[in-house]
This record gives C-alpha cells, sequence and structure tokens, in this order.
C-alpha cells in the first residue's frame, strides 16, 4: 500500500489485491477495544472527576457508535478503482481520519487482549494470541501507510 | 513686594484595588499524554497535529517526550476546555488525563 496522489481533500492508495482484502477484512473486526472504566484525572482530588469520568464514558460510546456508522460505507465500492497492479482507494480526508481511528482501535483491541505486553514484542503462547498478534501488526501496518506522507 | 501664590492642593490619585477577573481565578488544568507502547509514534504525531493545529515539529518534539520521559504536558487551559481535549485524544484511544495546574 502506497500514496500515490495527494491533491487538497483527496487521498489515493495503490493496493495490492492481497492488501485490499486484508484491509476489507479487518473493517469487519470494528469495533474491537470494549467499552469500559475510563480514566480522566492520575490524581482524582478534584471532586468533579466522577461526573467528568460519567461523560467521558458517554462521550466514548457515542463516537463507537458514530464510527460503527460511517464504518459502512467507508470502503464501498463507489472508493476503489482497478488498477493494472490491484486497486486504488480514494478517500477524502474525513475518509482518511476516520479509517485511521478504526485501525487503531483494532490495534489497541489486539493489545488489550494480548494482556497489555510491554514492550510489545513478547513471545505468544496460544493460537489464538497469535491471530491477535497477526492482526494488531495488520492493522499497524495499514495506519502506517496511510500517514506514510507525514512520517 | 512680590505675590506669594496661594499652595495649591493636587488631588490624590485615587488607586483603585487591582482586581483579578473571574478567568483568573478559575482553576487550569494541564492536558497530559501518558506513554503506552501500542500506539504508533507516527499516529500519536498525527494526532497532536490535528487535533491542537501544531505543526510537525512541535508535535513531534510532545510524541519524542511522551516516549522518552513517559509522559508531556500538551496545554494548560480552563476545565471545560481541558475536558474537551481530554475527551478528543481518548476517542483518538491515546492515553490522556488532566491534572489541577495548581
Amino acid at each position: 500500500m502506497k500514496l500515490t496522489l495527494q491533491s487538497g481533500e483527496s487521498w489515493q492508495y495503490q493496493l495490492n489485491q492481497p492488501e485490499a482484502d486484508i484491509l476489507l477484512g479487518l473493517m469487519k473486526k470494528f469495533p474491537f477495544t470494549e467499552l469500559g472504566p475510563v480514566q480522566f484525572s492520575k490524581t482524582d482530588a478534584d471532586p468533579k472527576t466522577a461526573e467528568r469520568k460519567k461523560l467521558l464514558a458517554e462521550s466514548l460510546a457515542q463516537h463507537r457508535e458514530e464510527l460503527k456508522g460511517l464504518a459502512v460505507n467507508l470502503l464501498g465500492a463507489d472508493k476503489w478503482q482497478k488498477s493494472d497492479s490491484g486497486r486504488l482507494l480514494t478517500l477524502n480526508t474525513e475518509g482518511r481520519e476516520i479509517l485511521l481511528q478504526i485501525l487503531n482501535d483494532i490495534r489497541i483491541g489486539c493489545w488489550h487482549a494480548l494482556g497489555e505486553p510491554e514492550p510489545l514484542e513478547q513471545p505468544v503462547a496460544s493460537g489464538q494470541q497469535f491471530a491477535h498478534r497477526q492482526l494488531m501488526d495488520l492493522a499497524g501496518y495499514f495506519e502506517m501507510n496511510l500517514l506514510e506522507p507525514e512520517a | 513686594m512680590p505675590q506669594v501664590a496661594e499652595p495649591v492642593t493636587i488631588p490624590r490619585p485615587v488607586i483603585e484595588r487591582e482586581t483579578e477577573s473571574a478567568d483568573e481565578l478559575a482553576p487550569t488544568y494541564y492536558v497530559i499524554c501518558w506513554n503506552d507502547p501500542v500506539n504508533l509514534m507516527a499516529y500519536v504525531t498525527h494526532v497532536f497535529m490535528k487535533l491542537f493545529g501544531w505543526e510537525e515539529q512541535k508535535a513531534r518534539k510532545h510524541m519524542l517526550e511522551v516516549h522518552k520521559k513517559g509522559k508531556s504536558v500538551l496545554v494548560r487551559e480552563g476545565a471545560e476546555k481541558a475536558e474537551f481535549y481530554v475527551h478528543e485524544l481518548q476517542k483518538y484511544k491515546l492515553h490522556a488525563t488532566m491534572e489541577p495546574a495548581e
């Protein structure tokens, strides 16, 4: 996957067929992170922290629902063109941003599922852990390539 | 005999006590981003640029601070704006909190 054209709000990426298939498969994994307790402050000294945590949890849940809705047609047929070496994916800036967030949700969700290893490169102990590791790396691969011009 | 002018009493200027505006009295908060091993460096830089409108150099400086020192103070803001930034950063799955600035 690589950026082939960027003009104004339009971003065009060249993917080979396996990359396109994997990316479309990854989209079906979203959302991968679980909605759980949130942290708003390390000190928790502020009496308003509890209320702020509640609002944050609501805001994150709402954002996830919005992303779920936007994910449905994000990589729809109208975004793809055939090319000699695979497929061309055209996104506008907002679509690229949404795709980044979706991929990162999958990456972070896999990391949670792996037990939040630190450092990241830990030996995996089961087939399921191997699958999570692969998924995490794949999401990272696409994120890096989406961001390549900025990296 | 020369005339002597009457002494003139110059009124003392009235110095009003300086008062602090409500904004100056309101508590402020640091918005802090904490390190994790999973968010990609390029992604973190991108989020900082997008959210705060920073140039790449500044965003990258803060990203490296997070990476090397474990955290970076991104901005100091009033409660409402600090809350907004924490919400946005967490929507991007970055580990961000707000702490009283005292």
